[in-house]
């Protein structure tokens, strides 16, 4: 167990190192830092006094080297753009980014297994194919697109929802069902098929013939055994919401980890797109380890072997 | 049942509490736009969000009336430009900083002596470049000298420039910079100033707050604030600017796409009207040869370029509500733009013979570079492509295409430029046509005209040399005026307040009807 665990650490560890060395470089790679932050209309001296400050002119390797040094003090850096230290702008947007993850999966959760289980119990009826069309609307359709159709509905025409913002819980709804929605049809899917395998292995035929209660074998009986692949499924896609909701957040305003990735890419702000990468990185590592600490919980053959 | 009921009145109080934030109603103006704010002190940022606050909540020495563009007695009661280079300002007694000071003469020489020190990291240094130092003569009395004659440094010296009390700057935020070495983040101290507005909250990329400062003093050209609270916040993505402005969560927004100006106009409850911004559109022709052997080096291909576009299609159909053409290269609004210049009516047929005279008849092949608004590029390039000039669109951020215009590599590119703001044509022709590395023209004589003009001061003798540049570069058809932007302006019927052509919002001067 040990062994398994540091080798997983250093796996996290090569990972989280190999995706900052990439990004450093993209960033360095897409145009000028400088000119970048010296912004438009910025003349050359201008520039120039901007690339000697932040010490752009120095070789990548040691930019990179100077930035890690700190990072293992714990000083992830300072954002040049908002003028304040990393840590506290990560302390700002990652509760709203987590927030909506949660709620979103959540949502994703409450509506997908029922009806997973609801199709792979009525296969082909109308349950199912509702389900199904569910699926395939909820993959075809554009998240910007379901989510400009939810503000409208909600927030323009019946007015019963806030717009933007995260103010108060309110405003999470929007956004979160708009998020949940794009990973309903792969949870659902998975546990129609999880389902129907498991409704008709040994075990449930004997539960059933033991005479236990229907709800009783559905969920003790089939859904354990049928959720199993959905935990690890959901601990990506709350990996993919923390680090890809940038849509999202952007149409509705929330200041989370997603916008402000995708705004400080486009302003050079190097040390906050470092320490959010760090973050995904280590919260995608955290989620699937967790996902396998749940599944060993739910299947003790996991846990034995 | 209880424990629902609560959450549903909870709830619906949000709800309420959310909505009902901004309007009339709780004299609380909200107006919003797609930028994040990355400073709230005007000398460390160009944005415009943080000059509509600094306008608000900051006094400079002089006003610019934005309407009449006359300038006024504001911190600064009277000025004199003693000789050449040495500018003394009598200032207003009585006046305090929002934090309790009293305003004077040390803290014009701290402000002005502060941002004018070359290591001070100020944004836009044309502002402040002119000046060597500033010496409080007496309690009320500035000397300001500068290291040239200066014609600009009234405009200089308006709501660009505002006064904080002396020592603001001391607790700066020390910082790491490169090489273990430590810098100070001036721009992250929150101003303290002596306008209609104080500044109540600011966080960073998200918002900023004001609230109305009722010792203002009486006889301000800025007038007593109206509105008790003013609030600014970013919302990046356009349609849900439109949504929140249409259920009144914002009162004001700027920007409108032009396929929602006509929707908004037709509800009950906004005002829509548009007007001419002061960024100008253009293209950069490389006439000085610096990439080499190019076309563009002959008058007959810059004028045919000149005469291929359909500028008046594109400023009115493309571009939309507030946009108009551009006749020469600078704003109009700008002192010295001069705009009866030589111009280039859209005529294909024409185009196509000055390029048959020049050599090209079958026209030729151009890479062609753009940053900003691929449609329009796209529109200059269909007519291009009509009078036969093949081009190959580039089309890049401002960062990489930044260092190619440097490094001498854009035969063609399509730039925009907004002078920072400034109502002068020294921050925009000079700015292209003066040597620097964004000039492609380099023409010595329309340099030292425009050199000349910079330092004189005598405001006849200045127009008419710019006059004589700017005809020059319309002549030689150096860079192609295209059209100067225009942007629609969405708000609240209850507000009342002036739009003006400066690209500007002089919150100030709203009041609710």
């Amino acid at each position: 167990m040990l062994v398994y665990l540091s080798k997983r650490l250093l796996m996290t560890f090569l990972v989280i190192a190999v995706t900052s060395v990439i990004a450093f470089l993209l960033v360095h790679l897409s145009g000028d830092p400088a000119a970048a932050m010296a912004g438009e209309g910025a003349s050359q001296a201008d520039i120039e006094t901007v690339r000697e400050t932040y010490g752009f002119d120095r070789p990548l390797y040691v930019q990179y080297l100077d930035w890690v040094s700190r990072v293992v003090t714990g000083d992830l850096g300072r954002s040049t753009y908002l003028r304040a230290d990393v840590t506290d702008v990560l302390a700002r947007h990652l509760p709203v980014t987590a927030t909506l993850g949660v709620c979103a999966l959540g949502f994703a959760l409450a509506l997908s297994i029922p009806l997973g289980v609801l199709a792979a119990l009525r296969p082909n009826t109308m349950i199912d194919r509702f389900s199904l069309w569910l699926a395939v609307a909820g993959q075809a359709l554009p998240s910007f697109l379901f989510a400009l159709g939810l503000m409208y509905l909600f927030g323009v025409y019946l007015r019963v929802l806030p717009i933007s913002g995260s103010e108060t819980w309110w405003h999470f709804i929007m956004p979160s069902v708009a998020l949940g929605y794009y990973a309903t049809p792969a949870i659902m899917r998975l546990t129609r098929s999880g389902m129907l395998d498991v409704m008709l292995s040994d075990h449930v035929r004997t539960a059933r013939a033991y005479g236990l209660s229907p709800w009783r074998v559905v969920v003790r009986h089939g859904l354990r055994h049928a959720i199993i692949p959905v935990v690890s499924l959901a601990a990506v896609q709350l990996g993919f919401m923390l680090g890809g909701s940038i849509v999202i957040e952007t149409i509705f305003s929330l200041k989370g980890i997603g916008h402000l990735a995708w705004e400080s890419i486009q302003r050079a702000d190097i040390e906050v797109i470092q320490a959010i990468l760090l973050v995904i990185a280590v919260a995608y590592a955290v989620l699937t380890l967790l996902a396998d600490l749940l599944n060993a919980a739910l299947d003790p053959r996991i846990r034995i072997s | 049942m209880l424990l629902s009921r609560t959450i549903l009145a909870s709830g619906i109080l949000a709800i309420t509490a959310a909505s009902a934030q901004a309007g009339k109603e709780n004299d609380t103006f909200v107006w919003s736009t797609s930028t994040e704010m990355d400073t709230a002190d005007i000398y460390y940022g160009n944005q415009r969000e943080a000059l509509i606050n600094a306008y608000a909540m900051c006094d400079g020495l002089l006003h610019r009336d934005p309407i009449t563009n006359e300038f006024q007695a504001l911190l600064a009661t009277s000025w004199e430009w003693t000789d050449d280079t040495t500018l003394e300002l009598e200032l207003r007694e009585g006046v305090k900083f929002h934090d309790g000071t009293d305003f004077d003469a040390e803290d014009v020489a701290y402000t002005l002596n502060h941002v004018a020190d070359p290591d001070s990291d100020m944004k836009i240094r044309v502002l402040v470049d002119w000046i060597d130092n500033v010496e409080a003569v007496d309690t009320y009395k500035v000397r300001i000298n500068a290291k040239r004659p200066t014609p600009a440094a009234l405009q200089y010296l308006t709501g660009t420039s505002p006064i904080y009390p002396s020592g603001h700057y001391a607790d700066a935020p020390v910082v790491p910079g490169a090489d273990g070495a430590e810098r100070r983040d001036w721009g992250a101290v929150q101003p303290v100033c002596t306008g209609p507005y104080k500044l109540a909250e600011y966080v960073a990329g998200e918002s900023l707050t004001l609230e109305a400062n009722p010792d203002y003093f009486e006889d301000s050209p800025k007038g007593k604030p109206s509105i008790g609270t003013l609030v600014y916040k970013t919302i990046k993505d356009p349609e849900t600017q439109i949504a929140e402005v249409v259920t009144g969560g914002v009162d004001w927004i700027w920007g409108v796409p032009p396929e929602n100006a006509e929707m908004l106009s037709s509800m009950g409850n906004l005002t829509v009207v548009s007007a001419p911004t002061m960024r100008m559109s253009f293209l950069s022709l490389d006439a000085a040869g610096r990439t080499g052997d190019t076309p563009m080096t002959d008058l007959k291909v810059r004028q045919a370029i000149a005469h291929a576009i359909n500028r008046e299609a594109i400023a009115e159909n493309l571009v939309g509500d507030g946009a108009e053409v551009q006749k020469s290269m600078c704003a109009p609004v700008q002192f010295g733009c001069e705009t009866d210049v030589k111009q280039y009516p859209y005529d294909p047929e024409k185009a196509k013979a000055l390029l048959a005279e020049a050599g090209y008849p079958d026209g030729f092949s151009v890479p062609f570079h753009a940053y900003r608004d691929r449609a329009y590029s796209e529109a200059v390039l269909n007519d291009l492509r009509a009078v036969g000039i093949e081009t190959d669109l580039q089309f890049l951020q401002w960062r990489a295409l930044r260092p190619k215009i440097v490094d001498d590599e854009v035969q063609i590119g399509h730039l925009t430029f907004g002078s920072n703001g400034i109502l002068d044509v020294s921050a925009s022709t000079s700015y292209y046509f003066t040597g620097g590395p964004d000039d492609y023209a380099r023409d010595e004589e329309v340099k030292a005209w425009l050199e000349e003009a910079d330092r004189t001061t005598d405001q006849e003798e200045r127009k008419a040399l710019y006059s004589k540049a700017l005809n020059k570069i319309a002549n030689q058809a150096y860079y192609i005026p295209l059209f100067m932007y225009g942007r629609t302006y969405a708000f609240n019927k209850d507000l009342d307040y002036p739009v003006t052509p400066d690209e500007m919002a002089h919150f100030y001067l709203a009041k609710w009807k």
